[in-house]
């Protein structure tokens, strides 16, 4: 029992840190705004965004900001853990 | 000669981009003699989806539309095929979906129900263009750098490649414009779509048996 509590506590601890860490939303908004002037961004049925739409929806942590936050921080996840340049040489053979 | 069924809705920004796009890879199928049927517009629905497919058995279905992880829609998002209703109708076909998430469960699915192979995206295909090209998207770019390697798919297909080689050359394509990306002088737009070439790749799904061909 004592366990289950602590895996329950775990989980949603990290699920916690991992939504609404600041530092998260501070770095991805911050490579957003890398993004160009006069650029769309086109994320499936959810719609096409400005650059400024999409900072506004991962500052509100909404279904789409949290979409953006997964593939930003896929991407920073995957050169910080050395997987992009693998999977870029990998599929390139 | 085989036949490919595409479905090109246009009813927003995203469907006209990816439906332009699309047409290029059907013109390469027609070229290689394949016939063509499109469902454009209103045509994009379950109606006449179901319809063309009963009629004219494609081996190769070609979807473009919006969906999630069970369904894949047409015009106005209306969903055309959807697993636990209609995902039998892509049996014996082999199906790319250019359609958000959609390999997550109705590839699986349609697989189960008969389909040859499914290849699609398990989350949202994400891509860039360019505002200035809204009224001219075949002429966009910027979107161009998202959508050829998913036309290569198709075109991989219908030069007689399987199922699995197709879903590897989208790969390889969207590893391409990558590697362009980080080797090559590029403006700041072109840099920026590296993280979404990335997901977009890493998200490429086969289903079924790779060893089919159209």
């Amino acid at each position: 029992m004592k366990k289950f509590w602590k895996n329950f506590l775990n989980f949603k601890l990290s699920d916690f840190m991992e939504e609404y860490n600041k530092e998260i939303i501070d770095l991805v908004v911050a490579r957003l705004q890398t993004l160009p002037e006069g650029v769309g961004v086109s994320i499936g049925s959810e719609g096409d965004y400005s650059k400024q739409e999409l900072i506004s929806h991962v500052e509100h942590r909404d279904a789409v900001g949290k979409k953006i936050i997964d593939a930003e921080m896929g991407f920073l996840r995957a050169l910080k853990e050395g997987n992009f340049y693998g999977d870029l040489i990998g599929n390139l053979a | 000669m085989a036949t490919l069924l595409a479905t090109l809705p246009k009813h927003d920004q995203t469907t006209r981009c990816i439906s332009a796009w699309a047409k290029k890879a059907l013109d390469e199928a027609r070229k290689k003699g394949f016939t063509v049927f499109e469902l454009a517009d209103k045509r994009a629905c379950r109606r006449e989806f179901e319809s063309m497919v009963k009629k004219h058995k494609p081996a190769f279905v070609f979807l473009n539309g919006h969906g999630n992880a069970v369904a894949v829609g047409g015009n106005e998002n209306k969903v055309l095929v959807q697993a636990g209703e209609n995902e039998n109708i892509l049996k014996d076909t082999v199906t790319y979906a250019l359609s958000c998430q959609s390999a997550k469960v109705l590839g699986e699915e349609s697989v189960k129900a008969g389909a040859r192979a499914y290849i699609g995206y398990k989350e949202d295909f994400i891509f860039l263009f360019d505002e200035e090209k809204r009224t001219r998207p075949e002429d966009d770019k910027l979107a161009g750098l998202f959508l050829e390697p998913s036309n290569q798919i198709a075109v991989s297909l219908i030069k007689g490649r399987t199922a699995h080689d197709s879903h590897l050359n989208g790969k390889k394509y969207f590893a391409r414009n990558m590697q362009k990306m980080l080797t090559s002088q590029t403006s700041k737009a072109d840099t920026t779509t590296l993280r979404y070439l990335y997901w977009n790749m890493s998200n490429l799904a086969c289903h079924g048996d790779g060893n089919a061909t159209v």
